[in-house]
Formats: structure tokens, sequence, C-alpha cells
């Protein structure tokens, strides 16, 4: 099956998360912001260049750019 | 005395609960990462402390390393952790931090204000149940329920209760109460928790490892075992293992504790502020409609009179102090010197108050964090991070905070850059000597102003071009910023912030201002011999004369322009009042050109800022060798830019 990560969501999809690819330090930042297993996030917007993006979760947004996006693997 | 710590995460509101309850003007913006130092008060006889804002213990940024250390090492008697009601879930993460330190805790939900509006209810009873924590609902911004805290914090002090501890799932609590149970564990730091030492170990943690004795072999086989089947059964590092075990914790208790009725509504500026083709463009309105309104209309109208009422009064003085005989020194320091000086640096007042007012309104509306995330793309192509536009936009107000918020980015390289170009932006202290040269060389040529924004706007992408290609690794890092809600500005923090920021410009018109003009007066009216001389031959001229040489390929290589740049580095409005008091305003014609007055404010715009902003580069920066640096190219780079402005006017004109 194909891996999906949330850099590949649209405007306006819904994901949940399943595991984080990164280094360490990234990884723990990503969690620390509330990137675990199973939380849902949903991409709200689109910076106008296309890159970072504003993505929703446990009630709050916050905008990340699409090279860390690629490290959190969805279901 | 005891201590009290405010701690919580960024932008939840902890400065305005400072400035609340201790009565002062700390700085308050609607984005994380405002206060980047610890900054003390007092509340009822005891010792409170505002930190920079924490989404965890683990820290990213020099900011937010300085919070760590404050908690971990100096052991606050109550710590008060500010929790963003209307984000409790993700609030709720530090709080099982916090929790573990054995410290006493006290939660205080801010922006209740907010809660009605947003669709959310909080059990504030139950909250405490399930902490162990007392909990008081308040608003900082309105000044609700700031009573019932005072009362808390008096109560917390007085019975030191120590909160719950949230409990992990079975399996991992199996491993902790096994470690808890060890001998090893009596090594611990004093005032430390069990658990929390329990909780290090199995995450290995390296700042707390190093800080223990080694284990004996015994112990370390079991604690590496425990790892070991932890990773198995969780497929996951055991530190990420434990954030997921905390949130977890968090989500329970916000699920037993709040009511979220309607889900909150999109915001609808957002969607003009962030769009794919308007969101540029709009910033860039903005940007200028915030100097048009301040500098131009305002200015346009307050300047003139001002002005006059200077004039009119220097007139009057003077031929009272005729009258009363006063000695030509005496009234010559007061006319010539502090009225001249002075009253030339307080014509601007209402322009940067206005300048001032409409930064405040833009800082506390949640606008930054989106240029920040609009201008990232842009930013990154240049070696700077999107967080750097935030100093960029600080910075044309004053470039000494603007260089301080630099501090929430992440990125070393990126930070120090950021650092190095914000004094490329002009700053509300650079306006008054624009102003007096536009207006008396360029009347009615109204575009030349935004040029200088322009060029200093240059400045910094040549800079950070440079240094990107020069940066042999071409690394990125993480850009990761929460965005904050969007609100009307609170009117007490937009009014605070503004009266503070215009009285410090007030004060050091009474102050450094003051004084260099006086200095000036006396330096400019003595020779060496301190006989009375013409300013031409006075100790002023002649030491003035030392650098003017270098200055006159730039075509202002009389004294007097060099003398007023070095008096600029005390503070930049003093480039006007020492002009106005060795040339004066009204004949400034009979030294400047229009193609030297262009060359003149360029090399004001771009070369090295003044003291104040130098030390703050020095404190971030770190070493006297990259300050140095920093300086050098900023006056380096002024140099070269006001040598070829000059001569690309004079080709043209
Ligand atoms: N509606 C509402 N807004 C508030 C309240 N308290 C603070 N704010 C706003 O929240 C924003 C952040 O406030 P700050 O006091 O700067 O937050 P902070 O926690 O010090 O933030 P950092 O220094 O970045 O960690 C500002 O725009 C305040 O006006 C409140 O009780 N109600
Ligand atoms: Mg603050």
């Amino acid at each position: 099956m194909m891996q999906m990560t949330m850099d590949e969501l649209t405007v306006g999809q819904k994901g949940a998360v399943k595991a984080i690819n990164a280094p360490k330090q990234l990884k723990r930042r990503l969690m620390d912001m509330g990137f675990t297993k199973g939380v849902g996030v949903e991409v709200v917007k689109l910076a106008p260049m296309g890159d970072p993006m504003e993505v929703s979760l446990r009630g709050y947004h916050l905008c990340l750019r699409k090279a860390e996006a690629r490290a959190i693997e969805l279901r | 005395m005891q201590t009290i710590a405010l701690i919580g995460n960024p932008n939840c509101g902890k400065t305005t609960l400072f400035n609340t309850l201790t009565g002062t003007t700390a700085y308050v913006g609607n984005w994380p990462g405002v206060t980047v130092e610890k900054k003390e008060g007092l509340v009822n006889g005891h010792r409170i402390l505002d930190l920079p804002g924490i989404y965890s213990l683990s820290p990213y940024s020099p900011e937010e390393k300085l919070s760590r250390r404050y908690i971990l090492d100096e052991q606050p008697d109550l710590i008060i952790d500010v929790i963003d009601a209307t984000n409790l879930e993700r609030s709720l993460y530090l709080t099982t931090q916090l929790a573990e330190l054995g410290r006493p805790l006290l939660l205080a939900l801010n922006m209740e204000d907010l809660l009605e509006k947003e669709g959310i209810r909080i059990d504030a009873r139950r909250l405490s149940q399930m902490t162990g924590c007392p909990v008081v609902q308040i608003s900082a911004s309105k000044g609700t329920g700031i009573n019932a805290l005072l009362e808390e914090i008096e109560r917390s002090l007085e019975q030191k209760k120590l909160p719950m501890q949230p409990l992990f799932s079975n399996f991992i609590e199996r491993y902790i109460t096994t470690i808890i149970e060890d001998d090893y564990l009596h090594q611990i730091p004093k005032g430390r928790q069990m658990r929390w030492a329990a909780i290090k170990l199995l995450e290995a943690d390296e700042l707390f490892l190093s800080s223990m004795p080694a284990p004996p072999q015994a112990f370390q086989t079991y604690i590496e075992q425990a790892r070991k089947e932890l990773v198995e059964h969780y497929d996951d590092d055991v530190q990420a293992i434990i954030i997921d075990q905390r949130y977890k914790v968090a989500e329970h208790i916000a699920k037993d504790c709040q009511v979220r009725t309607k889900k909150a509504k999109q915001f609808n500026f957002d969607n003009l502020a962030t769009s794919k083709f308007g969101a540029i463009p709009l910033f860039i309105a903005i940007m200028a409609a915030v100097f048009y309104l301040s500098i131009g209309l305002v200015g346009g109208y307050t300047t003139g009179w001002l002005e006059s009422f200077f004039a009119f009064a220097s007139v009057h003085i003077q031929t009272l102090a005729d009258a009363m005989q006063v000695h030509p020194l005496l009234s010559g320091i007061l006319v010539d010197g502090i009225i001249a000086g002075v009253g030339a640096v307080l014509t601007f007042v209402p322009q940067l108050f206005v300048l001032f007012l409409l930064l405040s309104i833009l800082e506390d509306c949640g606008y930054m964090a989106r240029i920040a995330f609009i201008m990232d793309r842009l930013m990154r192509s240049m070696g700077l991070s999107g967080k750097s536009i935030i100093p960029l936009v600080i910075g044309t107000g004053c470039s000494v905070p603007a260089i301080m918020s630099s501090r929430t980015i992440e990125h070393q390289k990126q930070r120090e850059l950021t650092v190095i170009v914000t004094p490329f932006i002009p700053c509300g202290a650079k306006m008054p000597v624009f102003a007096l040269m536009l207006t008396y060389f360029f009347p009615g040529k109204w575009f030349i102003a935004p040029l200088i924004y322009l060029l200093g706007i240059l400045a910094v992408i040549i800079t950070g071009l440079l240094a990107r290609a020069l940066d042999k690794h071409k690394e990125t890092n993480a850009f990761i910023l929460e965005l904050p809600r969007y609100q009307i500005p609170a009117a007490k923090n937009v009014w605070l912030q503004t009266k503070d920021r215009t009285l410090g410009f007030i004060q050091k018109a009474g102050t450094i201002i003051l004084l260099s003009s006086v200095i000036i007066y006396l330096l400019s009216s003595y020779s060496f011999t301190l006989q009375a001389v013409d300013a031409e031959s006075s100790m002023l001229a002649i030491l003035g004369r030392l650098i003017s040489p270098l200055l006159a390929p730039l075509g202002f290589g009389f004294w007097q322009a060099s003398v007023a740049l070095l008096t600029g580095i005390a503070a930049k409005e003093s480039i006007v009042s020492t002009l106005s008091v060795t040339i004066g305003t009204a004949s400034l014609g009979s030294f400047f050109t229009p193609d030297t007055a262009l060359s003149y404010m360029t090399f004001i715009l771009l070369s090295s800022p003044c003291i104040a902003a130098i030390s703050a580069m020095f404190k971030e920066l770190g070493s006297k060798r990259k300050l140095l640096f920093a300086v050098l190219w900023q006056t380096g780079f002024a140099y070269v830019a006001a040598l070829i402005i000059r001569s690309a006017t004079l080709l043209l004109l």
C-alpha cells in the first residue's frame, strides 16, 4: 500500500497521524506540538507560494513547511 | 521573600497577566515568542517572574532554554501555569510536565472572556480535582478573576500542596514503580521528585544522566531491559512513548472538563490576508498605509506647527534673556543648544506617536504571525526564515526590541543573519533626519520617502543573498509556528505600549539629546584654549575634521556632517539636533546639495545603528568578533551604497 504523508493533503482534507519519520530533534518538536499517533489533522490553507502550509489539530492552528509535513505519515 | 514563576505556552497571556499583577508595561503582542527575557516584578510582596513561553520542557530556541533552566534550577515557591482556556488540551500537555517538578502548581485559566464566543465551557472544579491543583478562571486583559487569583496565590504559597502526578498506562507504570523503589534514586538532586527522575532515566535524558553518578551494574541492566521492552511493546522510541502518554493524559482531562458546543468559525479577514494573489500586496499596502498615516499625513500637519512653536519660543527667550542681561554663554546654551537641538527632535513626537500606535495595533491583532506565514518562502530564498520578517516589521519602530525578537528563530545562522540585517530597516529615530532632508531638498517629491525604505529592504535582500551564496552547507531547518487567533487589539495593551514607546522617545530627548546638544554647543563655541571662537576654529570643528576626509568621497566631507554622524551613535535623533545646533536647519542648503543630501541619508540609513541597538546585537550574536563583523558590514555597505547613490544622482541630475 502507498504511504500518505501530510504534505500530500490538499486544502480541506483531513487525516490521522500514523507515525513521524524524522530525526530525533524534529520528531520531538512535532510531537511536542501535538502530532502524536492517531491525532486528527486538517489542512486549512497553503501560503501564497504553496509552502508553508497551515494545519489545524487539537483545536488550534499551526504552520509548518512542506518539508516537515513530509515527515508526518498519515493513515 | 517567596518567588512565583509564570509559565505557559507562548501567547497564552503571561505578560498581560504580569502587567496586570505588577502594574508594569512589559512587551505584549499577539504572536508566539514576544517575551524573550525573564522579567521580575513584585506582587503582594512576593517576587514574580514573567518568562518566555514554552510548549514543553525540552527547549529548541535560546529563549526557551532560559525558561527551562529557570524552572529546573531555581525552584520557584509557586508555579503559575497560565493556560489559554480556548486551547486547553495542548496547554495541559505542558501541565503534565510541570506537575512532576515537585513545586506547588496553580492553574490560571486565562482568556475566560473568549470562551462563550468560541462555544467552550470548562468545568474548573473538575479540572482541579483531576489535576490536584487549584484552578482560577481569569481574563488578564479584561482584569476579571484577578482578586480570586491573588487569594489563591496566598493560599498556595501557604499550603505548599503538590499537584497530582499524571499517570501513564499500566505497562509503563510497572517500570516506573520498580525504578522508584531502587536505592539509586535516592541520589537524585535535592528537590526533585522520584517519579520525575524515573521517567528521565527511561527517556535516557542526557542532561539528567550527566548530573547523576553512574548507576550500579544490575540497575543499569534493568533500565536497559525496560527501555527495550517499551520500544518493542509500543514500536516507538521511549521519548516518543512518553510524549504520547502525556498527550493521552491531557486528552483525557480535557475531554472530561470541557464541552465544545460549536466549532470555532472561520476567520474572514484571513481569507484575504493569506490569499494566493492578495496576501503580499496587502502586506505591502498595510505597511505603506502605516507610514503614510504617521509620517505623511500626521507629520504634514504637526511638523510645521511645532517648528513655528519652537522658533517662536527661541525668539522670545532670546529677547527675554537679552533684557535680563543673561550671560551670552547661558542664553546660547539655552537657545542655540537646548531649544534648537531638543526642539528639532521633539517636533517629531506626533509622528512617532502615530507610528507606534499603528505598530502596536498590528502587533496585537494577530497579523504578525501571518506575515511570517506568507513571507516564509521568499525569506527562505534569502537564507532567512519566515520568522525573520517579524523583527523587520518591529524594526520600523525601534531596532532594539526588533533585534531581541529574533531570538525565537531556532536556527543559529538564520538568527544571526536576521540580527545583522534588522538595523537596515530605518527605525523611528532615523525618521527625523530623513524628514528634515526631504522637506528641505525635495519638497513635493513624495516618492523619495518610500524609496528610502525600499533601499533598506534591498540591503536586507543583498546581504541575505550573499550570505546564502557563501554558506557552504545550505542546510534548511524547521519552520514551525503557531498561528494565533485574530482579535480586536486590546485597547489597554495598545495604549500602554504606545505610551511607553512615545514617552521613551521624549525621555531620550530630555536626557541624551539634551546633554549632547549642550556639549555640541559648547564644543562648537570654544577652542581648545577655551577661547570663545567662531565655529570654524572650535574644538568640534577640529575633532570633526579628523574623520571628514574619510567621508569626502561621499560628498559630505565637512566637519558638521561628520560630528552629527558621530553623535548619531549615541542616538540617531542626535543627528538632527547636532545639525541644527551646528548648521541651523534653515541653512542646510549652504552645506548640502540634493545629491549629497541623498548620499548622507543613504549612509545614515544603512550604517551601524545606535549604541543601544549595537549592544542588543552584541547580546544576540554573543561574540565580539561577530559584532565587529556586523558593524563593519553595515558601515561598509552604507559607504558603498552612498557612493553609488551619489554618483548615480550626479549622472542623472
Ligand atoms: N481576549 C483576551 N486576550 C488576551 C487575554 N490575555 C492576553 N490576551 C492577548 O493575548 C495575546 C498574547 O498576550 P501576551 O501577554 O503577550 O502573551 P505571552 O504569554 O506573554 O506570550 P509570549 O511572551 O509570546 O510567550 C495578546 O494579544 C493579548 O492581548 C485575555 O484574558 N483575553
Ligand atoms: Mg510574554
